[in-house]
Formats: structure tokens, sequence, C-alpha cells
């Protein structure tokens, strides 16, 4: 009963969040006479975000790394592809969806054929066969979906853990975490909300795991790594929305 | 008839002569960025000495980058705020800068397979695509950008849809606008950061 009243109260929210993204529209003045800074970067809570930005640096360095160099060591490199193709396969469905709902058809069909041929041959994602075959993995999701349809971002926002977003992106990972039938399977074996939370977790380490090197050589290398980040962060989202590959590791660790 | 057949050879003369040293630069372009991602590729494949990858960067972004431009735009509106003592003690440290952070960045391509896929023209630019090939990943998307012809020069590299030249901008503009607009701030924390002396 409960699992079945989560996803009302939270498409309540979406609801909410899209009509606040929607609201934050620029060339609306007088709303938008904030600092210079707020302006170049559309960072209005900057001060918060820099606080939280820190605390996920802290646990990102005390926590997500030391999990995902385990990882690294322990879990052969084979097995890390796996769930790697795996964890792709596993967004198929939501990929699929989104395709659709941003009239790429195009794509969607490179997303079917991928969860038809990697679900089968693949054996329920692990390996991806539909690589060899040519066709190539493009992510997609709601928050995507909102931008073609116009919504826009709304202010740069970091997230706890989660790491850098924006109301967009966030109301999209809610809608797609409760449209993924993914989650629903997993929630017949346990509560849902712990299917979701260990998709997530599994899902960061393998991420993490890829970009170790990457993010240190930002870190150690930038005069600023917020306003590095927020740059990369955003610039990385546009591309996707634009349907350009953009396979730079993420900024955000877990998302 | 003769006139205009004439006429029609003349015309046919000149759009191929026009044509003809466009495909020449396009073939150019793509063999520049094919030469050079290769040789920057190697040198940051593992095994090469953090010292010998700094200089051959150094020389890279020296000679085949434009730096002045780069600078300039990297600057953004407070290129014009700056002295002129300013815009050059900036310009030779964010060369520097560039070097060590890049050649650090860019480590986890090294070695891997490069292949230019495309080139097209953007006003005065050309573009030319590139893609890095990755084992056990999608392949990155490299594209550079280029003006002037003979001796072309690099003003921004996306790296998976990600301008370089925007990166930096909005890095050094977020340093200057966190000490209330100064870019003598920001050349001190260069200088920190590189450890040069003042």
């Amino acid at each position: 009963m409960r699992v079945r009243r989560l996803p009302l109260i939270l498409s309540g929210l979406v609801a909410a969040g899209l009509a606040v993204s929607g609201c934050v529209a620029p060339g609306t003045p007088g709303a938008a006479q904030t600092a210079a800074a707020a302006d170049d970067f559309n960072d209005p809570y900057e001060d918060t975000n820099r606080g939280i930005f820190n605390f996920n640096q802290a646990v990102d360095e005390d926590v997500l790394v030391p999990v995902a160099k385990t990882y690294r060591t322990v879990v052969p490199p084979p097995m890390q592809q796996s769930l790697h193709d795996f964890l792709q396969n596993l967004d198929g469905p939501i990929i699929f969806a989104n395709d659709l709902l941003q009239g790429e058809v195009g794509l969607a069909g490179n997303t079917l054929a991928r969860l038809l041929v990697n679900t089968t041959i693949g054996v329920g994602g692990m390996f991806d066969v539909a690589k060899l075959m040519g066709i190539p993995y493009h992510t997609n999701d709601l928050g995507i979906t909102f931008a073609v349809w116009g919504f826009r971002a709304g202010p740069y926002v970091v997230v706890p853990v989660l790491g850098p977003s924006n109301p967009r992106d966030l109301v999209g990972q809610v809608g797609d975490g409760f449209g993924d039938p993914g989650n629903y399977v997993a929630s017949t074996l346990h509560h849902y909300l712990w299917a979701v939370v260990a998709r997530t977790a599994v899902a960061g380490i393998d991420e993490r795991s890829r970009n170790i090197e990457t993010l240190a050589d930002i870190e150690r290398t930038a005069l600023d790594n917020y306003a590095t980040i927020r740059s990369l962060s955003r610039q990385r989202r546009e591309a996707q929305i634009r349907h350009e590959q953009s396979n730079l590791p993420n900024p955000a660790p877990v998302q | 008839m003769i006139r205009i057949g004439a006429a029609l050879g003349a015309l046919l003369v000149i759009v191929l002569a026009l044509a003809a040293p466009r495909e020449a630069d396009a073939q150019d372009a793509r063999a520049f960025v094919a030469t050079l991602g290769q040789e920057a590729i190697q040198v940051l494949g593992p095994g090469v000495p953090v010292a010998q990858r700094q200089a051959r960067f150094r020389e890279l972004f020296r000679d085949d980058f434009d730096l002045a431009g780069i600078g300039q735009f990297v600057l953004g509106r407070y290129w014009r705020v700056a002295t002129p003592q300013e815009q050059q003690d900036f310009l030779g440290l964010f060369q520097e800068y560039l070097v060590r952070a890049y050649s650090a960045r860019l480590g986890e391509y090294g070695g891997e397979p490069f292949r230019v896929t495309g080139v097209r023209p953007n006003g005065d630019e050309s573009i030319v695509n590139s893609e890095i090939i990755r084992p056990n990943s999608s392949p990155i998307a490299v594209d550079w950008y280029l003006i002037g012809r003979g001796p072309y020069k690099i003003t921004d590299v996306y790296v998976g849809g990600v301008s370089m030249k925007v990166t930096q901008r909005d890095e050094f503009a977020s340093v200057i606008q966190r000490n209330g607009g100064r870019v003598e701030a920001l050349i001190t924390q260069l200088r920190q950061k590189l450890g040069v002396a003042g």
C-alpha cells in the first residue's frame, strides 16, 4: 500500500517542480536582477551550492573513491565490464521511452534493437553484443525530454551526494525512476525504495570507478574546482540535449 | 551558341579554380589534425616521463594553437579591463597553465587509437572531427576548430561536446568575480598554482 502511494506523492512533486522550472525563464526583466555571478553561471545559490559541493567532495574522497578503488582491484575487469553492460541494458526501456517522447524514431529503433539483442543473445544484458553488431549505445532521460520540449533548466543546484543538477533534471530523475519497469520487477523481491537505492549505489560505484583518475586530475590542476565542474556538467548536459554523444566522464559521482 | 558554351566553360573553370583549393584545404586540415592528434596521444602514452610530456605540450601549444586569441576569449569581458601589463602577464601564465592542466587531464587517453572522421567549414574556420577509440567504452568525439590555411592555428577543442575554451573562461571568470572583479587576483592565483615568482 505504501509502495503505491509513494508514486502519487512524487508525481505531485514532479508537477510542482515542472511548474517551478518553467517559471524560471530568462527574459523576465526584474525577476533576474541578481549579482553578475548568478547571471553568468545561472547559480543564484552559489554559497549554499559550494557548501554542498565541499561536503560531496569529502564524501567522495572518504567513501566513494575508496569503494570504487576496492571494486576495481577486487572485481576482475571482465566482470566489471559485464556489470556495466548489464546496468546499461537495464536503462534500455527508459531510454527507449524518452527517445519516443522526443520523436527520435531512429534513436528509438537503435535502443529497441539493442535491448532485444542484448537481453537475449547478450544473456540478460551482461554482454553488449549490439555494440559489436554496430548499434552504439546512447543515453537518454526525462530531463533531456523536458529540455527538448522547451522547459528551462532552472538554477544550478548541487544535490548532496548526487552532485550537479537543476530542477528540470531532478524532476526528470524522479519521473524516470517511477517509469522504469526494472524498478518494479526488483520491488517484487524487495521493498521498492531499497531496490532503487541499491541500483543507484551500484551504478554510482560503476560510474565512479571509471572516472577516478580524470576527476582527480581536474581537481589537482584547477584553480577553482567548483567552477570547473559547474561548467563541465552544464556543457556536457547541453551536448546530451543536442544528442551529440558526450562520453566525457560524468562530473557527478552518482547520477 | 558558341558564346554561351564559352561562357559556361569559363564559369566552369572559375568554379573549379575556386573549389579546388577548398577541397585541398579540407584535406590539409584533416592531415594537420591527424598528425597533431597522433603526436599528442603518443606523448600522453604510458611510460612517457612528465617532464617530456609537458615539454612536448608546451611546443604544441606554442606552434599550433592561437594562444593570443584563446587567452583573450578566456578572459572575456575582463580582457578590456586588464592593463597591457596584466594582459601580457596573463598570456604567459595561461600558456603554462594549459600545459600543466591538459597534459595531466588528457592523460587517460594516452596511447588509444585516434582517427579523423570528417571536416566541415564553419565561417572562417574549419571544424575537424575526430574520435578516440577506447576498448571498453564508447569512443570520445574530439572536434578541432582551426583558423588560417597553410599554417593552421587551433582556436578551440571540443571533447565529448564540451568546449575547453568555454570551460576555461567560466573557471577564470569565477575566480575574478570572487575576488572583486580584479584580474590581478587571477594572475596571483595562477602564479601560486604554477609556483612561478611574481
